[in-house]
């Protein structure tokens, strides 16, 4: 093994040495690469060393001297993985930095490492006084990179950091002096052993020393000077402050601790959860991407400050947690810098230049996914693992501050990627790829998955299936270039193995979900064939909402349940913003759904307090808080399913969405959510909460969620928003049935999401099918279609006589199972609204078929055509099963309530072949539907007898007051279709809660508005800032000087 | 139960019945308003005439399938609705279909034809069948509120959906109806039934008086004849519906014409009183003192 000494002695001589070379650049830059590689090399042999073996790390003396008497520098497990990850920046950044570095001369690449040698001994020494050298040396250095930089910002930024961290190394050294003074060594080992902590002044002494390492790790909101060179500095040198010195100040941090007793790891804690949170709330008004990733990385830093003074209370925990999250965070961070420098964007809608671009935004993606905290990567693991103990510990305050921290973090990340996205109103324009930055990122990006990968493991995370998918959607995505054709294929080929191979593992409830998940998922692909050409990106992602939702019957864990709903979150955003002008609604549906999530984390977090295990079983037995629990998870299902309050995502989102995504995303999707109540309400059960039955609040919720969703889709003139806010009242419906805990109530709700399935995959089928042709959503511009588009007509018709519950098809006995339910559980005034809800869907449904398919054609519409026949192949299988399941309605009620028997063995159905005995009434669906079949041939037989001669009439042939109307446009009366209903009861859907969440976010924006004005670039400020903040913690701390 | 051809003559037989009654119904009620207002009206068998008229006409046209469609639907609805009904209580023959479904299918059953025949009418291509359809539409979805509070109280006073057994247990004298024993609901039901019988003030839709509007505007011949068909079946259904429900039912055919007259007569004397809503003002309305009632049937219960 290579002492480690040398990775001082060879940074140190190479700096030396790089002065004697005169003027060749290239050669210098050459010996720093091999010098900063050879640095890493004795890191990584480090690393192996100790890796799985359980050895005291080494001493290394300097000068011969034993400690106390000279310096010692340490390498046990956790300083050769630090000084790696160091080195692998160093050297990659380097890389990065490449042409930089060549013009900028010899003199910036003696401070280039400079710089990675003051980080490695900062992790490695032992020695107080050290320590402050080094952290003094790397200040300097990184003030020297960022003005060897030159431009308007950096040289000022560069100046204010000199002068803030010169400060809070005056506190440093001070502190170093006490210590000395009452600890009589500077030794870190040694001092540790000494009872300074009952000395006053040692204390104090404590305090300086630690309190100057949290100050370098930029505390909020002491942390101005650090925002300003973040913003100013060139992105290769931001990507090694926020990965590598930060890493380094962490390690410092932790190492220092030893010092400090509970009030100081309680101090720590909570700087470090103010940190998060404030720097996470100031970024969401950012709108300059290098500022905004000083944000990102000083929050990031402050959570990991949290973990490490959380450290009494998770134990053995803390070091997955704060290496997960570290590790994530060193990745990302560094990637984003990386690929900013690539991109060259300073404004975040800048980079709409680089939309369409697959390796650019796969980079980005991956890195913002990791920073918030999606599987599969590290993050994802350290977050969950961090929650669940906080939870243990009963910590909810810290948990409910990270959480809206990470959601905040949410909230520009996405917003950043949704501009890369999509933002159209920048010139397309994709940087080229420079090899020598383009392969560091790259490599941080595929670390980040096989981390993830390694963290899963530790975890205790496996899932064949996952893994199966990952490398199936890998494999899309590098065949990404085949046809849509063989790509839908494959598709469906995998969804149909998946099938026919596990169609006897799921039994019970799941069986429902997994036929709507897989049956589901091949139907409406099936009209991907409609496509042309390659279809760029569509098929990994569609893979992995699909995996997402199968993930969910195949979890067995909390663990498994989460990470299956977070890579169907995942999967179904990129999904959603596929569409044309998808941005701000893709935007609100992953902020929806990350607070969903996170809603549903808490839920388990607190749900398996007590236990052991993570198994989902945990969820029947809560020993702790179980209402609390119960009613985030509800709250946390409740917003896939956007129930009335959480909703306003869904219409956005499902109608921009693409022909064939929208019946998958609206059809499909919306069912996880059912998934999850299903699974709470069985496990938990009622639940009271303050004294009020959640279920019953739930309920109404269900209801309104039915009237409100079905009203609004009343008053919508674009189809597609129709089809989506119906949706909402659809699965309103589904709720209500579900908490009326009864077996006719969950039997109707369940035969409402089956038919849910059916009809609404069939609608926006048949709407996508007509919007493709037509090119436009607002039904009043279309009309009289049903000539062109017979089969498209077909479709809609059936479709609507089904969302309405009319006899003889099978939505009726949704309508009817619900009034049984209704009737044996005493909720009559909720039914009342249901049953009204029930009835204005009457609305929307016939304005929908009437404003587009009958009616006056317009002149620009009379050439379309029907709907591609990839898209009917779809409709007509479901209009298939819809009619099977009229005529016998008993296939799909028997099977559904023979499982439910299992839960709720009271009150189930009678069956007399397809005669459906309930406790109050009574029904035959196929009786019904062969008595209404022959009254209606015999009355069409006599129409037709007696009206056969019937002469076609071309249009504009109508009884107008002796005048023959000629434009299409005012004749075709669809506008506004409800508009007295609007007046009447216009007012029940103002938009009240969109102002609401408006107002919520536009208040989030202003007071970050607010506190971000305390950064007024002014170096002075900053430096009161310090002061400040060592003088208000010290005070907070002691209670008093 | 068997079912042979003897039950559907009765069948037939019931149609029968009820088509004439209807007919009959529609040419006395319209005469009875034409008094109240001091003019002479038509002839009672009006109707007929009409009938006759509309299936002779020779011009016919067609706007196209569901055009053609329309009243076929909305004959099924009617001919359906009054079938599903148990029409004379006790008589297995005149209790027609009702063994395939209960209230809840007599409810909901109601707007297939409705439905059909909108989309007919939009087929036309004629905005007054648009406007008389949304119109309808609205009308309809408020007057759901009160009419559904109610049959919810009536079933749970009587812990069944199903019409004959509601039948059953007001037997026994007036005391025994619902309209006595649950006021309430009664009151509810009574208020949306004006609603449901497209005289004045709820006759925005149709607005016949005026100009032709309403889904039926470009209906004629043939098609019209179809249609004045169910207008002619479709009310007494419902009168049979409402007479089931609060008013002990019939036992006999004779019982059945002289209840139904009279609850006919319920809306033509309210028509005659008041003024014509407009859409918006009867939405409001149905959604004021019938959901009251309703309300407070339910919380009798």
């Amino acid at each position: 093994m290579v002492n480690p000494i040398h990775i001082v002695s060879i940074a140190l001589g190479v700096a030396f040495a790089l002065g004697f070379l005169g003027k060749r650049e290239k050669l210098a830059l050459g010996i720093v690469y091999t010098a900063l590689a050879v640095m890493l090399a004795i890191s990584a042999s480090w690393l192996s060393h100790f890796w799985g073996n359980v050895t005291e790390p080494i001493q290394i003396f300097t000068g011969g001297f034993k400690p106390p008497f000279a310096i010692n520098l340490q390498m046990g497990l956790a300083e050769s993985v630090f000084t790696l990850l160091i080195n692998t920046a160093g050297l990659l950044g380097a890389i990065y930095l490449a042409n930089e570095l060549l013009k900028a001369g010899k003199n910036m690449m003696i401070v280039f490492l400079v710089l990675v040698l003051g980080l490695n001994v900062m992790v490695m020494t032992r020695d107080l006084f050290n320590l402050f050298v080094f952290m003094e040396i790397q200040s300097i250095a990184i003030a020297g990179l960022v003005i060897l930089n030159p431009d308007r910002k950096s040289i000022p930024a560069g100046f204010k950091y000199v002068i803030a961290t010169g400060l809070i190394s005056s506190l440093l050294l001070l502190g170093t002096v006490f210590i000395y003074y009452f600890g009589g060594t500077l030794n870190i080992d040694f001092i540790s052993q000494e009872s300074l902590l009952y000395v006053k002044g040692g204390s104090v002494a404590i305090f300086l020393v630690l309190l100057s390492i949290v100050l370098e790790l930029k505390p909020f909101p002491a942390n101005g000077w650090a925002l300003d060179v973040y913003e100013g500095a060139h992105p290769g040198i931001g990507a090694l402050i926020s990965a590598a010195s930060a890493t380094a100040g962490v390690f410092v941090l932790d190492k220092l601790m030893v010092f400090g007793n509970f009030t100081f790891f309680n101090a720590i804690s909570i700087i470090g959860a103010i940190t998060f949170l404030g720097s996470n709330l100031l970024g969401i008004k950012q709108d300059n991407t290098r500022r905004l990733l000083g944000y990102s990385s000083v929050g990031q830093i402050g959570l990991i400050m949290t973990i490490i003074g959380l450290k009494p209370y998770l134990g053995e925990n803390t070091k997955f947690i704060a290496l997960a999250i570290l590790l994530s965070h060193y990745l990302a961070k560094a990637g984003l810098f990386w690929l900013a420098g690539m991109v060259n964007a300073d404004k975040l809608k800048d980079w709409g230049a680089i939309r369409g671009h697959r390796i650019y935004l796969f980079l980005m993606g991956t890195f913002i996914f990791t920073l918030v905290g999606f599987p599969p990567f590290p993050s994802f693991f350290g977050k969950w693992q961090l929650v669940m103990q906080l939870a243990n510990n009963h910590h909810f305050w810290l948990l409910a501050i990270i959480l809206i921290g990470s959601f905040f973090e949410g909230v520009y990340l996405f917003r950043w990627l949704g501009y890369a996205i999509k933002w159209d109103e920048v010139e397309q324009n994709y940087p080229k790829i420079k090899l020598n930055q383009f392969i560091p990122t790259v490599i941080f990006a595929v670390l980040a998955y096989a981390l993830g990968f390694y963290f899963g493991e530790l975890s205790g995370y496996k899932s064949t299936f996952i893994y199966m998918a990952a490398a199936f959607i890998a494999f899309l995505y590098i065949f990404d270039f085949l046809p849509v054709f063989v790509k839908n294929t494959l598709a469906i080929g995998a969804m149909a193995l998946y099938y026919f191979a596990n169609q006897d593992t799921f039994h019970g409830l799941t069986s429902i979900f997994f036929i709507i998940f897989v049956i589901g998922g091949i139907i409406t692909l099936l009209a991907g064939y409609t496509f042309k050409g390659k279809r760029t990106g569509f098929y990994p992602l569609v893979m992995m909402m699909f995996a997402g939702l199968i993930g969910l019957l195949e979890a067995k864990t909390t663990l498994e349940f989460f990470f299956a709903w977070e890579l169907m979150t995942a999967g179904s955003y990129f999904l959603i913003i596929r569409g044309k002008k998808s941005m701000e609604h893709a935007l609100s549906y992953i902020l929806f759904s990350v607070g969903g999530a996170y809603l549903i984390l808490s839920g388990f977090g607190i749900a398996q307090i007590g236990h052991t295990g993570m198994g989902l079983d945990v969820l029947k037995d809560v020993h702790y808080y179980a209402p609390i629990a119960f009613t985030l998870m509800a709250i946390g299902f409740m917003t896939k399913l956007a129930s009335i309050g959480l909703h306003i995502w869904l219409p956005g989102a499902h109608a921009e969405a693409e022909a064939d995504v929208s019946p998958m995303v609206s059809a499909i999707l919306l069912k996880a959510g059912i998934l999850g109540l299903v699974m709470l309400f069985l496990s938990m059960g009622p639940q009271k909460l303050f004294g009020i039955d959640v279920l019953y609040v739930l309920s109404w919720v269900g209801v309104l969620t039915a009237l409100m969703g079905n009203m609004m889709a009343a008053f919508q003139e674009d189809a597609k928003r129709l089809l989506a806010y119906s949706s909402i009242g659809v699965l309103g419906y589904a709720l209500f049935g579900l908490t009326m805990m009864s077996h006719l109530g969950w039997l109707a709700s369940l035969s409402i999401v089956v038919t849910h399935f059916m009809f609404k995959s069939l609608l926006f089928l048949a709407i996508g099918g007509v919007v493709m042709r037509t090119k436009t959503k607002y039904m009043y511009q279309m009309g009289g279609l049903i000539k062109q588009m017979p089969f498209s007509f077909v479709s809609v018709l059936i479709g609507i006589i089904v969302i309405a519950g009319l006899p003889p098809l099978t939505g009726f006995g949704g309508k009817w199972l619900m009034f049984n339910a209704i009737m044996e559980n005493g909720w009559y005034f909720q039914a009342g609204i249901a049953f009204f809800a029930g009835v204005i869907s009457f609305l929307y449904c016939f304005r929908l078929i009437h404003t587009i398919f009958l009616g006056q054609p317009k002149d620009e519409l009379r050439n379309v055509k029907e709907a591609p026949f990839w898209m009917l192949v779809p409709q007509y299988i479901i209009i298939t099963i819809l009619l099977v399941l009229s005529a016998l309605p008993n296939s799909m009620l028997k099977p559904i309530g023979q499982i439910l028997l299992n839960y709720f063995p009271d009150g189930a159905l009678v069956w007399h072949g397809q005669l459906a005995i309930g406790p109050y009434g009574y029904w035959n669906g196929k009786l019904i539907l062969a008595i209404v079949t022959i009254i209606f041939l015999a009355v069409f037989a006599w129409l037709y007898i007696i009206n056969r001669k019937a002469q076609k009439v071309k249009q504009f042939n109508i009884v107008y007051a002796a005048e023959r109307p000629f434009r299409p446009e005012t004749t075709h009366f669809a506008y506004n279709f409800y508009a007295p209903y609007q007046k009447a009861l216009g007012f029940l859907v103002a938009p009240g809660i969109t102002n609401f969440w408006d107002a919520v976010s536009d208040g989030a924006h202003a007071i970050a508005d607010k506190i971000r004005s305390i950064y007024n670039g002014n170096g002075q400020t900053y430096l009161a800032h310090i002061l400040g903040f060592t003088v208000i913690v010290y005070i907070l701390m002691n209670g008093g000087f | 139960m068997e079912f042979g051809i003897k039950q559907i003559l009765y069948l037939l037989l019931t149609l029968f019945i009820v088509l004439n009654y209807g007919l009959i119904l529609q040419g006395i009620m319209p005469k009875i308003a034409a008094r109240v207002g001091r003019r002479y009206g038509i002839r009672w068998y009006q109707p007929y005439l009409d009938l006759i008229k509309n299936h002779a006409k020779r011009s016919k046209i067609t706007h196209g399938v569901m055009y053609y469609l329309g009243p076929v639907f909305r004959l099924t609805g009617g001919i359906g609705l009054l079938l599903f009904l148990p029409v004379i209580y006790g008589s297995p023959v005149f209790g027609n279909l009702s063994f395939a479904g209960d209230l809840t299918l007599v409810l909901f059953f109601q707007f297939f034809g409705v439905l059909g025949m909108a989309l007919g009418a939009g087929e036309s291509g004629h905005p007054h069948s648009a406007i008389g359809v949304s119109r309808g539409l609205s009308q309809v979805t408020a007057l759901e509120l009160p009419l559904t509070l109610g049959v919810i109280s009536i079933a749970m006073q009587y812990h069944t959906l199903n019409i004959s057994d509601i039948v059953a247990a007001q037997q026994g004298g007036v005391m025994n109806w619902t309209i006595v024993t649950n006021p309430f609901a009664g009151a509810a039901l009574m208020l949306t039934f004006l609603g449901s019988m497209g005289r004045a003030p709820f006759d925005v839709v149709m607005a016949p008086q005026e100009i032709p509007i309403g889904p039926p505007t470009e209906y004629h011949s043939g098609f019209l004849g179809v249609l004045q068909l169910n207008r002619a079946i479709f009310p007494v259904a419902k009168l049979i519906l409402f007479m089931n429900l609060l008013y002990g039912g019939a036992t006999s055919w004779p019982e059945l014409f002289i209840k139904t007259f009279f609850i006919y007569l319920w809306s033509v004397f309210v028509g005659v009183a008041f003024p014509r809503f407009r859409v918006d003002q009867s939405v409001r309305w149905f959604l004021g003192v019938p959901l009251l009632f309703g309300i407070i049937a339910i919380l009798l219960i």
